[in-house]
């Protein structure tokens, strides 16, 4: 009994064997070997390069530059997720009361989310464009403002206008998710509430909460580490610009790395990332593990 | 089985904190050995009538636009038909890809074995010692033929050239004739009567259209190239002979409050962030009176607005004082080269040689007219180059893109290739200057200072 049991545990090592090698392959040698040319002075077009030891990092974290993007990084990273969160939470909340067309209005509400960033960054270039752009157009023409909103050269509006786009982009995703999670609390629940005289806000208080946090949880984690390390969108529409106003840290890291050819300065930029987001998640699940005691307590 | 799904997502969420560090891992490690010099050398001589080639070449280049990619592969096809032992394998890449690719694929042997390439990269590809001399074949074709600034910016330090220019293209001013009529207004001749027309225009088209629009988009390198030519119009540059960077002159000073001015008074707000694409669209629509461009916005009207193609010429780059010379400012030279790593240098040769015969390089300097200008000289007296419509309707505009071409070079190449160049239009340095004193309103002294000792402390990495 015993050594089939233990049979059946090596078989089923075996069968994920090749992908655990696979994803070890894949991430474990761009790591290590990130880790490594951060110590060195690797340059992209160039063979040669000495080691440095810590030059990489001290000159890494004496740039102002590097701590301006790496605030604007936490600042797009915190209002893009609360506001993705906020509008995903309410859309599925929405989405789970309505009675009719319900797999309609959830399919239109994921467009945004099945489009490839690419098209969604210069569709987005395109609508704002400060000379023939639709939308600033429109507010002229309905007399919102006199003259065309400069959404995307504005020191003012360049900044919120990203995050707007990013929260429209990344809201589906959590409304999916969130609206499954509603799907898995008991409806007697509710009603036994209800019997006892709970108002819907202290239904959704005591009841859908405490059921969905775990997943709203996790995804919080996902989407953190999504957000922060996002970069296509920005780039594409606006390069980190103007006068980096809208450069976080992995746009940083691309001009560091790509721009400057500075290989090994560029790793450094990454490490420092990977060390910042692994503090960030260990706290979540802190969080989540205390959640869960509470669950099950 | 909870702790065991927390544990997994734990592992889930490392894994992908990880993969942030996946894109910043060199391509690969393996650094092929380039051939000795004598090993480099062509095995063949290419010019001999009884040597045989045999082999297969990769050909990367960066001409996207159907005509002239279908010139080429016509080249290749019957230099294929011509030689039955060689095969050319053809890729095209936009620009930004191909600098891309070749940068990665240097450290993993990974590069073709001819390409086309940007002045500024052939110096960095010198530099990274991943490219061949031609000089034989460029006297095989005739040194005197081609431009000699051409070849200047193809010569390294070692007194070797590097580059065979397959064609240039001159920054000139571009207008719209129908707005001049519109509003009787002369071709200006100077920054400020430029300045004072975009302005007329601007307010009279009243958001229709706009007067001039100053890009300094920060992925681009266009208000560098703006400044460059107020700056060399004033016979300066914006690297001096000794490597340094100069934006803190009299002149760069005023080219820089210039620029503001025109961006205040005459351009669209948005411009601030501009590309060239973004930039050359407005042209295309009809939006801008005055740009700054090569023979190639011909084509791009041509394409998009063809109702604008009579209303649309040149005039040379304007001058800081009434009667000074008008004098070529920017010239982009494009040449091909032969990667160090090829087994074939004698085929690449051989091809680049049957392809500068007149009868394939006027149908290849004819897939763009009057955009791409030759790099050998007399070539366009030829019957069939001059009986093209295109040539012929922009008689002018031709004149004066030749009358810009001697003596202009690349943006940062005045005093030769140098590495600096690279930096100078790469790193947008110049562009987040401009943005910096739009946006924050920083003093223009202390952001062209500013902007200097970044330039010179990048100048330093490859110095």
């Amino acid at each position: 009994m015993r050594n089939k049991r233990y049979m059946a545990k090596v078989a089923a090592f075996c069968f994920i064997l090749p992908a655990l090698l696979v994803a070890v392959l894949l991430l474990l040698y761009p790591v290590l070997s990130s880790i490594f040319y951060s110590l060195t002075s690797k340059h992209l077009i160039k063979a040669d390069y000495d080691f440095v030891g810590l030059k990489n990092y001290i000159d890494v974290l004496s740039d102002p530059s590097f701590w301006k993007s790496f605030w604007i990084n936490i600042k797009w990273t915190v209002v893009s997720l609360v506001g993705q969160i906020l509008v995903g939470f309410t859309a599925a909340l929405a989405l789970e009361r309505i009675k009719h067309c319900k797999s309609f209005f959830r399919t239109v509400l994921i467009i945004p989310w099945a489009f490839p960033t690419i098209v969604i960054a210069l569709s987005w270039k395109w609508i704002l464009n400060g000379v023939s752009g639709f939308l600033p157009n429109f507010l002229v023409s309905i007399g919102l403002f006199e003259k065309a909103p400069q959404f995307l050269s504005s020191g003012e509006l360049v900044f919120p206008t990203l995050v707007f786009i990013n929260i429209w982009f990344g809201a589906p995703l959590i409304m999916v998710n969130v609206l499954s999670a509603l799907q898995t609390v008991p409806k007697d629940q509710y009603e036994a509430a209800q019997i006892d005289g709970a108002s819907p806000l202290q239904s959704f208080i005591h009841i859908t909460v405490p059921h969905i946090r775990m997943v709203v949880g996790l995804l919080v984690v996902l989407r953190t580490i999504w957000i922060f390390n996002s970069f296509d969108i920005i780039y594409l529409i606006t390069g980190g610009g103007p006068a980096e106003l809208t450069q976080t840290v992995p746009i940083y890291a691309y001009n560091v790395g790509w721009g400057l050819k500075m290989l090994g300065r560029s790793s450094a930029v990454t490490v420092l990332l990977l060390v910042f987001l692994l503090i960030v998640c260990f706290m979540y699940f802190k969080l989540l593990d205390k959640w869960e005691k509470e669950g099950t307590a | 089985m909870k702790r065991m799904k927390k544990y997994l997502s734990i592992l889930l969420a490392t894994l992908m904190a990880l993969g942030l560090l996946t894109g910043c891992g060199p391509a690969n490690e393996t650094t092929s050995t380039p051939p000795d010099d004598s090993s480099a050398a062509p095995a063949t001589e290419p010019g001999s009538e009884t040597t045989e080639l045999e082999g297969e070449i990769t050909f990367w280049h960066s001409f996207t636009q159907g005509p002239r990619l279908e010139t080429i592969q016509a080249a290749a096809d019957q230099f294929m038909a011509d030689n039955p032992g060689v095969k050319i394998n053809i890729e095209t890449f936009s620009w930004a890809d191909f600098y891309t690719k070749w940068t990665t694929g240097l450290a993993s042997g990974n590069v073709p074995d001819m390409s086309s390439a940007l002045p500024t990269q052939v110096v960095e590809m010198i530099d990274a010692d991943a490219i061949l001399p031609l000089d034989d074949l460029i006297d095989r074709i005739g040194r005197d033929k081609f431009y000699e600034k051409a070849l200047v910016e193809m010569t390294a330090e070692d007194g070797h050239c590097y580059g065979v220019t397959l064609y240039s293209n001159t920054e000139a001013m571009w207008y719209r004739k129908d707005l001049m009529e519109k509003y009787d207004l002369e071709i200006p001749e100077t920054w400020d009567e430029l300045y004072e027309c975009a302005k007329i225009i601007t307010e009279g088209e009243n958001g229709e259209v706009y007067g001039a629009a100053f890009p300094m988009g920060a992925n681009d390198m266009l208000a560098t190239r703006w400044l460059h030519l107020y700056v060399r119009s004033a016979g300066e540059t914006l690297i001096t002979e000794d490597g340094k960077a100069n934006l803190t002159s009299p002149t760069a000073i005023d080219g820089i409050n210039y620029w503001v001015k025109v961006y205040q008074d005459c351009s669209p707000a948005d411009s601030i962030n501009y590309n060239t694409l973004d930039e050359a669209t407005m042209y295309y629509q009809g939006k801008l009176a005055f740009d700054f461009n090569t023979g190639f916005h011909i084509s791009g009207v041509q394409e998009n607005s063809p109702d604008l193609m009579e209303y649309i010429d040149c005039a040379p780059i304007p001058r800081v004082n009434e009667g000074d010379p008008a004098v070529g400012c920017e010239t982009n030279n494009t040449p091909l080269v032969i990667w160090k790593n090829s087994e074939h240098p004698e085929i690449c040769e051989a091809f680049i040689e049957y392809f500068y015969e007149p009868e394939r390089y006027v149908d290849f300097l004819l897939s763009v007219p009057v955009g791409m200008m030759p790099a050998i000289q007399g070539v366009t007296d030829n019957e069939k180059y001059q009986s093209n419509e295109i040539v012929q309707q922009f008689q002018h505009a031709d004149e004066v893109l030749n009358q810009m071409l001697p003596g202009s070079t690349a943006i940062g190449m005045e005093y030769g290739p140098r590495p600096e160049a690279g930096l100078l239009t790469s790193q947008h340095v110049i562009e987040e200057m401009f943005q910096d004193i739009i946006l924050n309103g920083t003093p223009v002294e202390e952001a062209a200072k500013a902007a200097e000792d970044e330039l010179n402390d990048l100048f330093e990495t490859v110095g």
